[in-house]
């Protein structure tokens, strides 16, 4: 059995994710403590005690599971719809050369430079007329696409070597089949990285679904822990339990996309 | 092999958005079906008035079968103007609203408010005169009355015993004066062991501004000018007030300055501000502190502000609105609105209720609180109701953060302030 | 001819469902909103037509003109500061060593907890009594910043804030693309006797350009429409110091009540961020380099 001197990595990177985690470590810390304790400043670091009522009540006083299940249903469709439909625009974009491609993609493109207050309005009017409002699909049909998407991708498939492409072309394959074969299978690391970040922004969304959800049990988790937090009084504990058992899915999602790099670099073997 | 894929990937959109649509259109409210009006409201409140609220609308929704009440949760603070407006630009407004004082002025130009004169006159039982006068002044906008009062509170000056105890000053009597709270200031501030003796919200909001205007008047200086077309708050008065805070934030240092976000309410939970200009909202979250409660240190006098909140109604046709006034004229009438103080330590809306046989138990269960009763009755003047508040509020905001900071001379801050608002008042 | 044809037709049936949605949900309401802009409207009342009265206005505008200044001073720290250190931390992390699970999620951490959350914890770092940052400071003898509350330091406060706040997303992205450099092209240079930083500078850099350039454009238009942040911690003080052209335009259309002459300024930003990022597009079409 070999002794090797652990990497001079863990100097830098040890230090990094104290400073990078110290958040996570405090809403933990907070959601175990009773409130009063929370209630000093500066904050209490080392608690009397745990108190898992914060998580019980977190649980039980409002449906929070129905907001957990919207949140993640809402999440899983937007996901895959993002990279069904990002995929087929962004390849388009990368690799064919057809009318009006340079102008459609900076227009979409501008939809991403329009902060989200400005439509806000506009946005509630369309669903409305949807006759989604106050509907777990109002959360899901405008965000089906995000630009976000289509500009990552596409500057990733830019990158992938085309002399794949082009032989499975002159072998017969049409475009999407292409896409579906050569590309895709190559570009994992990229469409999980889109998925965790699409999952992340849908999982955190606030500001719409707290203005297209009126009932309680439709609405998201985001939306549902703001209920812990009134205009005077907040339940830190209670929220910060919320928030924890809120942040488990991104971590686990985050640990998820972490693996299949490797896979991909597995299976791809000598890539090129 | 193109286009069998192609379309199978359109129709799987499609499919989607069929269903989407399919199981849509679940609307949050209807109108009568059967007999029974349902109607919504809005509110933002959490934890124990939540359950308040909760309980309230179920006893009231058994004992008025005709009437369905769903209490919705909607947010808070300016997220709830944003969920609120965009819902009455969509034209799906909810049929009652929490709304806070300061918006309704602006609130009032939406043609969706309702009016309540019509309502209140043909309702003797309902009593209007009942409420304090700064509710009754704060729901009322050229002559249109568009709240039914929700909250209503005032600053007063909220200390820790135990810290006054030991630095040896006696407990705030009703005659202090501003020259006494800066002295206690002083004695209670020690820069070693960070303590500070007072402390003041610094975010150049409304938060900042109100606390000066209840200085201001006790200066006996005016907001603006009575035809309200002038500023008037760079008076000697308004000076001599943003003076005081100087004399004690800049030259004294005893002062903690907030950001905004609270965090002198966790200071004084631990004991680190010995006293407090805050309302009674905050005393639930002091419970490792024995505080006593008593009107503000005056000047001229000892006039305090207050910020009451309303139930705004909107029209969503008659028979809504006519279920909306049943249930709110129910709710707020003196009966309900002690039971509500009574369960959430609010304060009573109402005169009327200090003379139920409950209000005794009400004073005995939440400490503090008869003090904030009493400090109505120095509530006299109300925030100009106007549409154009939320800016003048931000001129005076940052005359104040200014001062507060160091950064400017409070003539000057004011003048500044002024002609600014001078500005806002002349513009078409 | 007809391959060229049929290219056309294809490209648009590619396109045609994110088209479809991004016009329904993101192009037409920003073109409600341009037309808003022309408006005095306070989403109360009976709007009415005022021309380019809003425009007008913007130009004599005093705290516009400082949001625009602060906005891009922001932008200007923000993009490279947060660039570099994701760069940096992804090569570090860019390896099998014991752990490396934990650092990667530790990393990601702050950008998948909520802003509300990451405020709370910056409000009190950086409170000037009792914040950890300034404790730091004094013991190693620097005296007490006023940090959120000096108007001259706010804005900085800021940038360290988002900085710590949003690095993990520029490190995964980058770390995605790290994992796509082929491992021949790297054994190649060490092979031909390149040291690390050789490496690192003429074969890593250059693959990862389209990374680099993807992420100097998305930082830029974030960083261009900065809000949560500001709104969970100053509010846009003090003194204004903080107040950033989005939160001036929150303001406006919800605390004024002035929606037109926000709408205005949503307008002229969405114009100024179109531009900086058709630059940057045109400027990196020499440095960015693509395998194909």
């Amino acid at each position: 059995m070999r002794f090797s001197w652990p990497s001079p990595r863990h100097l830098f990177l040890a230090p990094l994710a104290l400073i990078m985690a110290a958040p996570l470590i405090w809403m933990a810390i907070t959601s175990i403590e009773t409130p009063d304790q929370a209630r000093q400043f500066p904050p209490v670091l080392i608690p009397h005690g745990i108190d898992w009522h914060n998580y019980t009540r977190a649980v039980d006083s409002a449906p929070f599971g129905a907001w957990y299940l919207n949140s993640i249903v809402v999440s899983l469709v937007v996901v895959l719809s993002n990279l069904v439909l990002c995929s087929l625009a962004a390849y388009a974009f990368a690799r064919i050369r057809f009318f009006g491609a340079n102008v459609l993609f900076i227009a979409l493109l501008a939809t991403l430079m329009v902060p989200f207050q400005v439509i806000l309005i506009p946005t509630f009017l369309i669903v409305r007329h949807l006759g989604l409002i106050d509907n777990v699909s109002a959360l899901i049909v405008p965000n089906l696409v995000n630009a976000f998407g289509i500009f990552m991708l596409r500057q990733f498939f830019r990158t992938l070597p085309i002399e794949l492409e082009e032989a499975a072309r002159i072998d017969g394959c049409s475009r999407l089949g292409v896409l579906i074969k050569i590309v895709l299978p190559l570009s994992v690391p990229a469409l999980s990285t889109l998925a965790l970040i699409m999952l992340l922004w849908t999982w955190n969304d606030f500001l719409w679904p707290l203005v297209a959800i009126n009932t309680e049990k439709h609405m998201t988790l985001q939306v549902g822990l703001s209920t812990f937090q009134g205009q005077h009084q907040t339940q830190w504990t209670v929220l910060m339990a919320g928030n924890v058992l809120a942040l488990l899915p991104l971590v686990i999602a985050f640990l998820l996309t972490q693996r299949s790099f490797v896979r991909s670099i597995a299976a791809s073997g000598v890539k090129g | 092999m193109r286009s069998p894929r192609n379309l199978c990937a359109l129709a799987v959109l499609a499919a989607m958005l069929v269903a989407a649509a399919g199981c849509g259109g679940s609307s949050s409210s209807s109108t009568s079906s059967g007999g029974v009006t349902s109607i919504v409201l809005w509110h933002g409140y959490v934890d124990t008035e939540g359950k308040a609220i909760n309980t309230m609308v179920s006893e009231f929704n058994k004992t008025h079968p005709t009437i369905h009440v769903t209490a919705q949760f909607y947010g808070n603070s300016d997220y709830a103007l944003q969920k609120v407006l965009t819902a009455i630009a969509g034209g799906k407004p909810p049929d009652i609203s929490y709304l806070y004082g300061s918006w309704a002025a602006n609130i009032a130009q939406s043609s969706k408010t309702v009016d309540l004169n019509r309502y209140i006159q043909n309702d003797p039982s309902f009593d209007w005169n009942a409420f304090w006068p700064s509710e009754r002044g704060a729901a009322t906008v050229d002559g249109k009355i568009v709240g039914v009062p929700a909250l209503v509170d005032n600053l007063a000056l909220v200390y820790n015993k135990a810290v006054l105890k030991k630095a040896g000053i006696p407990f705030p009597t009703a005659n202090w004066t501003w020259q006494d709270l800066r002295a206690a200031a002083a004695k209670l501030t020690d820069p070693a062991a960070k303590q500070f003796g007072w402390a003041y919200v610094n975010d150049g909001s409304e938060d900042t501004v109100w606390r000066f205007e209840a200085l201001l008047w006790q200066a006996g200086g005016e907001i603006l000018s009575p035809d309200g077309k002038q500023a008037a708050f760079d008076s000697p008065a308004g000076v001599q007030a943003l003076t005081l805070l100087q004399q004690m934030a800049v030259q004294d240092h005893t002062v903690y300055l907030d950001s905004g976000n609270d965090l002198y309410a966790n200071l004084f939970n631990s004991g680190h501000i010995g006293m407090l200009y805050t309302g009674p909202w905050d005393l639930a979250g002091f419970p490792n502190v024995n505080f006593g409660v008593q009107i503000l240190p005056g000047d001229l006098n000892h006039q305090t502000i207050s910020g009451p909140d309303n139930w705004v109604l909107f029209n969503n046709g008659s028979a809504r609105t006519q279920a909306a006034w049943k249930f709110i004229s129910w709710f707020t009438s003196s009966k309900q609105s002690l039971e509500w103080s009574q369960r959430t330590g609010d304060l009573p809306i109402r005169s009327s209720d200090l003379k139920l046989p409950g209000y005794a138990r009400y004073i005995s269960t939440y400490p503090g609180v008869a003090t904030f009763v009493k400090n109505l009755q120095n509530a006299q003047q109300v925030r100009p109701v106007t549409p154009l508040y939320p800016k003048i509020s931000a001129a005076i905001g940052q005359a104040v953060q200014s001062v507060l900071l160091g950064k400017a001379q409070p003539k000057q801050a004011l003048d500044q302030a002024a002609s600014q608002v001078n500005a806002i008042l002349a513009a078409p | 001819m007809r391959l060229l044809r049929s290219d056309h037709v294809t490209g648009w049936l590619l396109v045609a469902p994110a088209t479809l949605v991004l016009v329904a949900f993101g192009l037409i309401p920003i073109a409600w909103s341009a037309v808003l802009s022309f408006q005095h409207n306070d989403l109360l009342s009976a709007p009415h037509w005022v021309g380019t009265a809003n425009y007008q206005a913007l130009r004599h505008d005093p705290v516009f003109r400082k949001s625009v200044h602060n906005t891009v001073v922001y932008t200007v720290l923000f993009v490279p500061i947060s660039i570099a250190a994701a760069l940096a931390v992804a090569v570090a992390l860019n390896t099998r060593i014991r752990g490396i699970s934990i650092y990667r999620t530790a990393v990601f951490i702050p950008v998948a907890v909520s802003t509300v959350a990451t405020a709370i914890i910056f409000n009190w770092v950086f409170d000037p009594t009792y914040g950890i940052a300034n404790w730091l400071l004094n013991e190693l003898g620097i005296s007490s910043q006023g940090f959120f509350q000096d108007p001259d330091q706010a804005l900085y406060a800021i940038v360290a804030m988002t900085v710590w706040g949003w690095i993990g997303f520029d490190v995964i992205i980058y770390l995605a693309a790290l994992q796509g450099i082929p491992q021949e092209l790297l054994e190649a240079a060490a092979i031909d006797g390149a040291g690390r930083w050789a490496t690192f500078r003429s074969v890593t850099l250059p693959l990862l350009s389209p990374a680099t350039l993807f992420l100097v454009v998305w930082s830029t238009i974030n960083a261009l429409q900065l809000f949560d942040e500001i709104y969970n911690t100053t509010r846009g003080g003090p003194l204004q110091s903080t107040t950033v052209v989005v939160y001036y335009l929150w303001q406006q259309a919800f605390q004024f009540f002035n929606a037109g002459y926000g709408a205005a300024v949503a307008e002229v930003l969405l114009v100024a961020i179109l531009v900086v990022t058709l630059l940057q597009f045109l400027i990196s079409r020499r440095s960015v380099y693509y395998t194909s």
